[in-house]
C-alpha cells in the first residue's frame, strides 16, 4: 500500500495549496478579527502537514500489506461504472425527463446491468420505484418531484 | 429530579398522542428495515428518510427519526445473526458468536436476547438523559461564545478517538470535513467562501448528500464492484429463549448497560468501541473464555445491550450541549435545525415541550422494538432473500428521491455521487469517514464561536484562556490530543519493533 498513500497524500497537498492561496485571496484578518479566509488558511496548512506526514510514513515505514481485494476484475469495475452512469443520468436527466421517465430508466438500465431479472420483474420493479415512488411523494407527501415535457 | 420526571410525564402525553405514536411505529419499523439491508447504515438510512419527514410537524419528523437512528441499531443485529453479515458497524462483533448460534438452530434466543437486552440497556440510557439533561442544560446555559468555541474543539478533539489503524488519515478526514463546511457563505460577514461562482454552492454542502454518499453510495460502489450476491439459508427456530440462556444473560445485559450508556456520553467514541469492549468483558468475567466465538449467548447479549444503551446515551451530548457523538446523530442534528430547533441547552429552554416528547418517545420506540421486532423476524428473513441486485438498485433508487426532494435539486445528487466516490476511495484506503461528517457539522459551529469570542475581546486571543470553563475545555481537548498522539506513536514503534 506504499504507492496508493503516496498518491493520495501527493493529491492532498495539492488541495491544500490550492485552498492556502484561495484562502489568501479572502480577507484573513479584519479589524474585528478573523477574516473569512482565516480558518481556511490555517486549516489548508494543517491539511498540508498531514498529507507530507502521510507521504513520509508511506515512504520509510513498513507499508501495510494491500488487501486481496483492492483491486476489482473486469466485470466488478464495469458493475460500478453502470452504478456511476446511472447516477450521472439521474444527475443530467431528471429536471428535462421528468422524474417519472429518468428512474424508469434507471431502474431499468441497473436492473439489467447488476443481475438480470425476469423481464416482468424488472418492469414492476421500475414502475413502482418510478410512478409509485412520484404517486407517494408528490400526490401523498406534498413533496414534489419534477415533471418532464411529455407530462410525466 | 422531581422536576425532570414531571417533565418528562407532559412529554408522554405529547408522545402518546396517535398520531405521534404511529410515527413512532413507523420510525422503528423502518428504521429496523435499514439495519437489516446490508449496505444501508443507520447515518444513510436516517438521511434517505428524512424528506418524508419534511412534511410533519417537528415533533413527530424527529420522533421518527429518533426511532429510526434505534431501530436501525437493532436490525443490524438481525443479519449479524442470521447471514453472519453486520447491517451496520456496532453489529460487526455479534457475528462471532451470534451466527454460530444460528448455525446451531438457535438464532432464535440469539435475536430475542438481542431484543431484550437492547431493551434493557435502550431504556436504563434514556432514563439517564432524563436524570441528566436537566443539570447539564443548566451548566451549558452559562456558556458564551469562548465556552462554546472550547466545547466544540472538545468535541474535535475527541474524533480522534474514531481513528482506526492510523491517527494521521483520522486527522486528515477530520480536515477535510472542517475544510467543506468552509464553502459557502462565511457565518460571520457573509462573504461567498470556495463557491466559484455557483449558486448551488452558496449554502455550502447539505449534510444529507454527503452522508448518503458516503456512505450509502460508496457501500454501493464497493458492494457492485465486489460482485455481492446475498445468498441465505439459515434455519430460524424457535424464538424463546430457554430460562437457561436468561440466566445466563442477566450479568451480561448489566453491564452491556453500564458500559454502552458511559461511553455513550463520551462524543467520538462510535458504536463500535462499546460493543467490542462490552464482548472483551464477557470474554474476561468468563468461566469458559476459550468457548467464546462458538455460540456463546453471553457473546450476543453483552455487545448487543451495549450497543443500545450507547445510541441513546448518545443522545444526551446531542439534547444538552448540541455535540453530535456519531455520523447518526450527526444526521439527527441536521433535521432538528431543518426543523427550526437547534439541539443544545437552549433547545430544553426554548422547546422543553418537544425536547421532552422526543425524550418520552425513547422509552415508548424501545418498548415498540422489543414486541414488534420477534414476530417480524421472519419478514426480516424474506427481505434478506431479495438478490442484492434489486436491493442494491433500490437503494439506489431511494437515495435519489431523498436528496432530490430536499431542495429539489438534481446538484444534490451529484454531490452525492461525488462523496460516493470519496466514501468508496476513503473504504479501499482504510480512511474513517465518521470525522469527515462530525467535523463538517462541528466546522462551522465552532468558527462561528471564535470569530464571535474575538469580536468581544477585540481580537484577544486570551478571552479563550482566561474564563474558567473555557480554559477548562481546552485542557481537556489538549489531554485528549496529546493521549491519542501518544497512543498512535506508541503504536507505530510497537509495530516497527516486530519487524
Amino acid at each position: 500500500m506504499r504507492r496508493p498513500y503516496q498518491i493520495v497524500g501527493g493529491c492532498l497537498l495539492l488541495l491544500a495549496t490550492f485552498v492556502a492561496v484561495e484562502a489568501l485571496a479572502l480577507k484573513y484578518y479584519t479589524k474585528l478579527g478573523p477574516g473569512p479566509g482565516f480558518f481556511s488558511f490555517w486549516l489548508a496548512l494543517l491539511l498540508g502537514g498531514l498529507a507530507l506526514t502521510m507521504i513520509i510514513q508511506a515512504s520509510v515505514g513498513t507499508p501495510e500489506p494491500r488487501p486481496a481485494d483492492f483491486f476489482a476484475d473486469r466485470i466488478g469495475y464495469l458493475r460500478m461504472g453502470a452504478v456511476v452512469l446511472a447516477l450521472v443520468g439521474t444527475t443530467a436527466l431528471l429536471d428535462v425527463l421528468g422524474f417519472r421517465l429518468t428512474m424508469f430508466a434507471v431502474y431499468v438500465f441497473l436492473l439489467c446491468a447488476l443481475g438480470r431479472q425476469r423481464l416482468l420483474l424488472t418492469l414492476g420493479i421500475a414502475l413502482a420505484g418510478s410512478v409509485g415512488v412520484y404517486h407517494v411523494f408528490d400526490r401523498w407527501l406534498r413533496v414534489p418531484l419534477p415533471t418532464g415535457p411529455f407530462g410525466f | 429530579m422531581v422536576e425532570s420526571f414531571q417533565l418528562l410525564m407532559g412529554g408522554f402525553v405529547t408522545a402518546l398522542q396517535p398520531v405521534n405514536l404511529l410515527f413512532a411505529l413507523m420510525g422503528c419499523v423502518l428504521g429496523t428495515l435499514i439495519g437489516v439491508l446490508p449496505g444501508v447504515g443507520p447515518a444513510a438510512g436516517t438521511a434517505i428518510l428524512i424528506p418524508i419527514t419534511v412534511v410533519l410537524d417537528p415533533t413527530a419528523a424527529i420522533i421518527m427519526l429518533a426511532a429510526i437512528y434505534y431501530g436501525a441499531m437493532y436490525g443490524g443485529t438481525i443479519t449479524s445473526v442470521l447471514i453472519n453479515t453486520p447491517g451496520e458497524a456496532a453489529s460487526v462483533i455479534t457475528c462471532l458468536d451470534g451466527y454460530q448460534m444460528a448455525k446451531q438452530g438457535r438464532a432464535g434466543p440469539a435475536l430475542a436476547i438481542a431484543a431484550i437486552g437492547s431493551f434493557i440497556g435502550g431504556t436504563v440510557a434514556t432514563l439517564g438523559l432524563v436524570l441528566i439533561a436537566l443539570p447539564l442544560t443548566r451548566f451549558a446555559l452559562r456558556f458564551g461564545p469562548p465556552e462554546f468555541f472550547a466545547l466544540m474543539v472538545v468535541g474535535l478533539s475527541l474524533v480522534t478517538g474514531l481513528a482506526g489503524k492510523s491517527l494521521v488519515r483520522a486527522l486528515i478526514s477530520a480536515i477535510l470535513g472542517l475544510l467543506i463546511a468552509q464553502i459557502g457563505i462565511d457565518p460571520v460577514m457573509g462573504a461567498p467562501r470556495f463557491t466559484f461562482g455557483k449558486m448551488e454552492l452558496l449554502d455550502g454542502f447539505g449534510i444529507v448528500p454527503v452522508v448518503m454518499g458516503l456512505f450509502g453510495i460508496g457501500e454501493i460502489l464497493l458492494n457492485a464492484e465486489a460482485r455481492t450476491q446475498q445468498v441465505f439459508d439459515t434455519r430460524v427456530s424457535s424464538l424463546i429463549p430457554t430460562t437457561q440462556d436468561l440466566k445466563t444473560s442477566a450479568g451480561p445485559i448489566a453491564r452491556g448497560t453500564a458500559l454502552g450508556f458511559f461511553l455513550g456520553l463520551i462524543p467520538g467514541i462510535g458504536a463500535i468501541v462499546p460493543t467490542f469492549l462490552a464482548y472483551s468483558v464477557e470474554k474476561r468475567v468468563s468461566k469458559t473464555p476459550e468457548k467464546f466465538g462458538t455460540g456463546m449467548i453471553e457473546g450476543v447479549a453483552g455487545p448487543e445491550t451495549a450497543n443500545n444503551a450507547y445510541a441513546n446515551a448518545a443522545l444526551i451530548p446531542l439534547f444538552t450541549l448540541g455535540i453530535p457523538s456519531s455520523p447518526t446523530t450527526a444526521i439527527l442534528m441536521g433535521a432538528f435545525m431543518m426543523n427550526g430547533l437547534i439541539p443544545g441547552p437552549a433547545l430544553f429552554k426554548e422547546h422543553g415541550e418537544f425536547a421532552w416528547a422526543v425524550i418520552a418517545s425513547l422509552y415508548i420506540g424501545n418498548l415498540i422494538l422489543v414486541i414488534l421486532n420477534l414476530p417480524f423476524i421472519p419478514l426480516w428473513v424474506q427481505v434478506l432473500k431479495i438478490p442484492y441486485s434489486i436491493l442494491m438498485t433500490l437503494v439506489l433508487g431511494f437515495s435519489v428521491v431523498g436528496v432530490y426532494s430536499l431542495n429539489s435539486s438534481a446538484f444534490d445528487i451529484g454531490v452525492m455521487l461525488v462523496f460516493g466516490f470519496v466514501g468508496y476511495l476513503f473504504k479501499k484506503l482504510d480512511i474513517p469517514t465518521a470525522p469527515l461528517v462530525l467535523t463538517m457539522v462541528l466546522g462551522p459551529l465552532m468558527e462561528r464561536g471564535l470569530r464571535q469570542s474575538l469580536e468581544m475581546s477585540r481580537g484577544d486571543f486570551s478571552i479563550l484562556f482566561t474564563r474558567p470553563i473555557s480554559a477548562a475545555l481546552l485542557a481537556i481537548a489538549v489531554i485528549v490530543i496529546l493521549t491519542s498522539t501518544l497512543r498512535a506513536i506508541s503504536a507505530v514503534r510497537g509495530a516497527d519493533s516486530q519487524v
